[in-house]
């Protein structure tokens, strides 16, 4: 029988139709890229890398909710945060595809990406975490596919595949294990990649790979509840349960105090010695051109701000609150991410033995970097809003219904 | 469906067997990778760069041009200007230093950055995905990027020299290799790099006033080893830890002159 629904138009269609508006742009600026070559960006030799890296660095950063909430449920087994883990772990898919796409368009021959995982030089910390992130991938797409598997559409068409897809979920500890092994390496990794270059006096220093890890934690949460929090307001089709995030949030803002504990000593500690390249990276920092962002950005809204918002109660119980909170923190990260990349590379520091000068450059994207990077965010944001559509993706009702149905189940198989 | 997450004992077999075949297929993939460092040489190339003679010509970067294919953008050996003494303008040619610890080398995910017996720090250009992690890590920015592809003829050809490697594709890094094409050549010949020009890197050979000496470290009487031996030098941030292979002589002051 065929059923003939009439379409109503719904704003969710108008948010469907500009994220494929975005979508369709990007995937315009992303063909010229590959196909006129990195010379279309305003990348050069003295920064070769800009907008996109801090895409690709953010994306893996925001995607921690993965495995911190995966390891929360099922290491540390806190179960009842398990519909909220699911959420993370498909954010996380999403969030680690997009920072694959951002690396394909930013190297200069995307024709030869797989020989990151053919040729290896171990002592490369780049070769690292490209082999944590393929694992990785692997470990999201087999955590990801009970909650295809589990689909309708799924389980009529191959009650087979779904089955197995859905057997998976028996192997949830060990891939939390696995998730949590490999998401630890790789996302203090990201900041080792910097941390060890000599040549970039403000990134050398062992405290990156810390402050990667610790924002990362603080942020891949923070994003995974603000999606959720938004979804429960805006589509019926979210079944949130807010007494559950709160308590998340409380980690977030926690974890958050001691990310700034960290930071406050990275930046502090580095005030006191001049050190060629190094100050002047750090004063780009605090009064140059990245200051803005940096202390009203990073520090300020990114992350004094929202700690308050998520530690004093009365500010907590505010959905308002709390998401902005949360919005506050996802850009922080983002801003980290930006202001360790460029200021490294603004600062140049001259090899000439007479003198140790530093020379100032400019970066400022181009405009086909930035469609091309929007698109791929936007590439997130629609599946992220289609898998809430029609994936069931935020369900935290879930566990009710397990309960009714399991003692049927128990009692069926006895 | 059942929503428990315990871990049967075959489901556990099943997931180490899985492990292991995805290690051994690594492990195989590994096998493939190829431009080890490997083997040992009797030679430590090394260049020794006289700042009192240069006169900052600049026909050291056209000479390389030429004979390496060099687009016009891109300058695999760079003359900068380096301060002043007295009156003479003091100019530093800057080629790849060939680090001993080199950091490109190191940061270079997929190997193609890697060093020869000999001390050479080699690009393998098909290997080399155009990442530019080296460039970022290069201390002494003797790395450059092709932005684009640098198709139709080369200006610094003829009248500087001809190629003598293949032009490298659009989307590699690439820098000064110490003309291992006219070493490797030359000793082939039974030629003494450093001494026979046709050996020596293209550079050394182009300088009109011999401001640049190229030679094997291990060979007490080369060149290169007696000027280190009986003249101060420096090396580009020696305090970095680098290592560097190219030496310099610096400047003197001109006395009654």
């Amino acid at each position: 029988m065929i059923r003939v629904k009439r379409f109503k138009l719904q704003p969710v269609h108008l948010w469907i139709a500009f994220l494929m508006l975005l979508l369709g742009a990007g995937l315009v600026a992303y063909g010229i890229v590959l196909v006129k070559g990195l010379s279309v960006t305003n990348l050069s030799d003295l920064v070769p890398w800009g907008l996109w890296i801090t895409i690709d660095l953010s994306a893996i950063a925001l995607s921690a909710g993965a495995f911190t909430l995966c390891a929360v449920v099922y290491l540390l087994g806190l179960k009842k945060y398990e519909p909220v883990a699911r959420t993370a772990t498909f954010i996380g898919l999403i969030g680690y595809s997009m920072a694959l796409l951002t690396l394909l368009l930013d190297i200069g021959r995307p024709d030869r990406f797989w020989h990151a995982i053919v040729y290896w030089n171990t002592h490369s910390l780049l070769w690292e975490v490209s082999m944590c992130l393929t694992l990785y991938l692997c470990v999201l797409l087999l955590e990801t596919a009970p909650l295809i598997g589990r689909t309708d559409w799924m389980q009529a068409r191959f009650p087979w595949l779904s089955n197995k897809m859905m057997h998976i979920h028996h192997f949830a500890p060990i891939l939390a294990l696995l998730g949590l092994g490999l998401s630890m390496l790789h996302q203090s990794s990201l900041g080792a990649t910097y941390g060890v270059l000599i040549a970039r006096p403000i990134w050398y220093k062992p405290s990156l790979s810390v402050l990667f890890m610790f924002s990362a934690i603080v942020g891949g949460p923070a994003l995974t509840v603000l999606i959720t929090k938004l979804s429960g307001k805006l589509t019926p089709r979210a079944k949130v349960d807010d007494t559950l995030l709160e308590k998340i949030t409380l980690f977030i803002g926690w974890a958050l105090v001691g990310y700034i504990y960290f930071r406050f000593w990275d930046a502090f500690s580095m005030t006191y010695t001049y050190e060629p390249g190094k100050t002047e990276a750090l004063g780009m920092l605090t009064s140059g051109p990245l200051a803005f962002n940096f202390l009203v950005g990073e520090m300020l809204l990114g992350a004094v701000v929202p700690a308050v918002l998520l530690l004093v109660p009365r500010f907590r119980k505010s959905w308002t609150a709390q998401v902005i909170a949360l919005m506050l923190i996802v850009a922080g990260v983002v801003a980290f991410r930006w202001d360790v990349n460029m200021s490294g590379l603004l600062v140049v520091l001259t090899y000439l033995p007479q003198e140790v000068t530093t020379i100032y450059t400019t970066y400022f994207p181009s405009v086909i970097e930035i469609i091309s990077g929007v698109g791929v965010v936007a590439y997130g944001a629609l599946a992220i809003t289609l898998a809430i559509r029609y994936l069931n993706l935020i369900d935290h009702t879930k566990k009710e219904k397990e309960v009714v149905e399991s003692p049927l189940v128990v009692a069926g198989t006895d | 469906v059942k929503e428990n997450t315990t871990i049967q004992r075959r489901d556990f077999l099943k997931f180490l067997a899985l492990g292991s075949v995805a290690a051994g297929g690594l492990r195989l993939a590994r096998l493939t990778s190829a431009s080890e460092t490997g083997g040992s040489s009797p030679y430590r190339w090394a260049m020794v760069i006289d700042q009192d003679k240069c006169t900052g010509c600049g026909q050291c970067t056209l000479a390389c041009r030429a004979h390496n294919d060099v687009p016009p953008e891109i300058s695999w050996n760079r003359v900068l200007e380096a301060g002043e003494i007295g009156d003479k303008q003091v100019h530093l040619p800057r080629p790849c230093m060939h680090c001993e610890e080199a950091p490109c080398v190191n940061a270079c995910m997929v190997g193609a950055s890697y060093h020869r017996a000999d001390g050479i720090v080699m690009m393998d250009y098909d290997k080399c995905i155009g990442c530019r992690y080296c460039e970022v890590a290069c201390p002494y920015g003797a790395r450059a990027f092709n932005w684009e592809s640098f198709d139709g003829p080369n200006p610094a050809v003829p009248e500087w020299g001809h190629p003598e490697v293949e032009r490298r594709p659009r989307g590699v890094v690439e820098k000064c290799s110490f003309c291992y094409q006219r070493i490797d050549r030359g000793l082939k010949l039974g030629l003494k790099p450093g001494v026979d020009e046709e050996a020596t890197p293209a550079c050394v050979v182009a300088c009109p006033v011999g401001a640049r000496k190229f030679g094997d470290l291990n060979d007490p009487d080369s060149e290169v080893s007696q000027l280190i031996k009986n003249n101060p030098y420096f090396r580009l941030r020696d305090d970095l830890g680098t290592s560097p292979r190219v030496y310099y002589l610096p400047p003197k002051m001109e006395v009654n002159k």
